[in-house]
């Protein structure tokens, strides 16, 4: 009886008058998605304040006499003096495991009609980076699933790899083969009930998009299967220039869940560029003074404290990200391609001329470079490809004078030869991740010079049948290199007997 | 652009020399009005509006409004002036106003502070945090 008596009393105590104190202000202006408050002279600098009509701001502007907020949600019903209050918390934004496969706005709100999201923790969108004593070196390898960037550029597990190019060069199609690749791996890992295996999950977000390019790469993971992997953080072309701006501070909290949580994650942000648009626009009507091309001072803050969040740490997990800048004609010396180019570990460079001539993934070998990353490579892919950047540098710079004269000795005929033939080999489709062991196979015959008695136009064909061969009759012999990640005799004397074998059946 | 903000600074100016140890004096205010009358700005509407705006806030920082739903007699005002004037360490005088739509208790501004006790204020959080 006693126990019943308790709990009248606690909700009599609950529903005492007890009085709620909150700081108010008075909206002045809005415009563009920004809201000048008058009062709020308790607010704290990123705190979340309340409008009327349930939509949230961010207090982005201290002033002297005024708070500058950027409006989340719809700004048409606001006018100038609605009260407006601190909510003493942070924008926060929900995370965890049951966000993947789902499709969430900037404030993780689901936008693809599944129902809604049962979270059970939100982190701040807004973080300090992990710092120096926490973190660890990279030493596990990403795999994207593209032979050219496996074995030249490798990527590692919290490393921050640049994807830079101009429009229509194909950055978009490497980070989406990189998400399909990772779900791959996921799937096999999974079923093989390795207790060591370390999945790694994938986050898109998409900034300033059209939403039928959204829609389109929801469709392409959907269809890979890899959805059920990744969640997609958007905002895209038409949400207001706030979402924008924070759509990729959300989709880092929501990483680094997984990183707190010893997962691994991989962020990537498409892309940068418009992001810096997007907070170019709201510095501009804050009225925050402008700098070069018109970008507010801390533009590059705006960058390196998102880059930063991307770590590997001691003990726990990983985050590894991939920014996409757009450059204009091929322009990488503008403010913020250097910009993110400073911050990340290095860049993939795509080139048009190179799209334009076929070669796809147009991936310029000179300008790419990737400066943690090699500590992640397999041993297997060093072993077969440690000398293909090389190489292929050394063919580009050779066709480049070979193009002046005519009269070339067999030595450079022979390095032009094999370097057409390496990138022809490098050639890939869209959406068609290939299995590490699969391209350590392959480049292992390159390697062995199988493919040198091949016509350079058939060097495609003829990998394609070479991948199709072992992936359908030697498939113990590519979990053999999967599982030892390292080519020994054993495998040595394997891949040499099935290569003769394919030899023989392609020449057939 | 840069008349707004010069607008702003001699507005500011004006609103520090309204002040005699940090409260509003009437009679500082009348002096800087006079004077803006003999002495005209570029924008005097500006200024002037500007300056109002400084004065209210000002003002509204040493005035408690005592919105209530129900009787409030002066006892209560003169408990709420006590506990403000500790609370913000300077004298507060506290003004009455019925607001039925309260439905029940009070509601206390000072300044840009808004000290809720209201059964309106309950069902508006409830109605929040369902």
């Amino acid at each position: 009886m006693s126990t019943v008596i308790e709990q009248i009393e606690q909700q009599i105590a609950r529903l005492s008058t007890k009085a709620v104190k909150k700081n108010t202000g008075t909206i002045r202006a809005v415009a563009d998605g920004v809201a000048k408050v008058d009062g709020l002279s308790s607010v704290m600098y990123n705190e979340m304040v309340q409008f009327p009509g349930n939509a949230i701001g961010i207090a982005l502007n201290l002033e002297e006499d005024e708070v500058g907020c950027v409006v989340l949600g719809d700004v048409s019903r606001l006018k100038e003096g609605d009260e407006v209050f601190t909510t003493g918390k942070l924008l926060s934004v929900p995370v965890g495991k049951a966000l993947l496969g789902r499709v969430v706005d900037a404030l993780g709100r689901p936008v693809d009609g599944k129902g809604p999201i049962d979270a059970k923790e939100a982190y701040p969108v807004e973080r300090i980076a992990p710092g120096i004593i926490v973190r660890k070196s990279v030493s596990q390898p990403v795999l994207t699933g593209i032979m050219a960037i496996d074995s030249m550029i490798p990527i590692g597990r919290g490393q921050r790899e640049l994807i830079i190019g101009d429009r229509g060069t194909g950055k978009t199609t490497i980070v989406i083969d990189t998400i399909i690749n990772q779900a791959r791996i996921n799937k096999v890992g999974f079923a093989s009930k390795d207790p060591n295996f370390r999945p790694l999950y994938s986050i898109y977000v998409a900034v300033g998009q059209k939403n039928s390019t959204i829609a389109r790469t929801i469709a392409a993971l959907e269809a890979a299967g890899a959805l059920e992997y990744t969640i997609i953080v958007c905002a895209p072309a038409a949400d207001n220039p706030a979402n924008q701006y924070l759509a990729p501070f959300s989709g880092a909290a929501m990483g680094e869940w997984f990183m707190e949580n010893s997962m691994d994650a991989l962020i990537v942000y498409d892309d940068l560029s418009k992001h810096a648009v997007a907070y170019r626009q709201i510095s501009l009507i804050l009225k925050r003074p402008s700098g070069r091309e018109a970008y507010p001072g801390d533009v590059f803050y705006l960058h390196s404290r998102l880059l930063e969040r991307s770590a590997r740490l001691a003990a726990k997990g990983s985050l590894t990200g991939l920014p996409i800048i757009e450059t204009q004609a091929g322009d990488v010396s503008a403010y913020i391609p250097t910009n993110v180019i400073s911050i990340t570990d290095g860049q993939i460079y795509l080139e048009t001329d190179l799209f334009n001539q076929g070669i796809r993934p147009a991936v310029s070998v000179g300008l790419s470079v990737s400066r943690v990353g090699s500590a992640a490579q397999l041993k297997m892919t060093k072993q077969v490809a440690g000398k293909l950047k090389g190489e292929l540098a050394q063919f580009r710079e050779l066709a480049a004078f070979a193009q002046f004269g005519s009269d070339l000795d067999a030595r450079t005929k022979a390095q032009l030869d094999r370097g057409a033939r390496i990138v022809e080999l490098f050639k890939q489709p869209a959406f068609n991740p290939v299995s590490i062991e699969l391209q350590a196979a392959v480049l292992w015959a390159m390697q062995n010079n199988y493919f040198d008695p091949i016509d350079v136009k058939k060097i495609v064909d003829a990998a394609n049948h070479l991948k199709e061969f072992l992936t359908t009759r030697k498939s113990a012999l590519l979990d053999a290199l999967r599982q030892k990640a390292t080519i020994d005799d054993n495998l040595n004397a394997e891949l040499k007997k099935a290569l003769e074998e394919w030899k023989a059946a392609f020449t057939a | 652009m840069a008349a707004n903000r010069q607008s702003k600074l001699l507005a500011r100016q004006l609103f520090k020399l309204s002040l005699i140890d940090g409260r509003v004096s009437a009679e500082h205010v009348a002096g800087v009005l006079a004077w803006l009358e003999k002495n005209p700005p570029r924008h005097p509407l500006a200024v002037l509006k500007q300056y109002h705006r400084f004065v209210v806030t000002e003002l509204a920082k040493s005035q408690a409004l005592v919105e209530h739903a129900g009787a409030i007699n002066d006892g209560i005002l003169r408990l709420i002036e006590d506990a403000l004037a500790r609370r913000y360490r300077r004298p507060i005088t506290a003004v009455a106003r019925p607001n039925p739509d309260l439905l029940a208790g009070l509601r206390v501004r000072v300044g840009d502070d808004v000290f809720e006790s209201s059964v309106a204020g309950q069902l508006a959080a409830l109605s929040a945090a369902v």
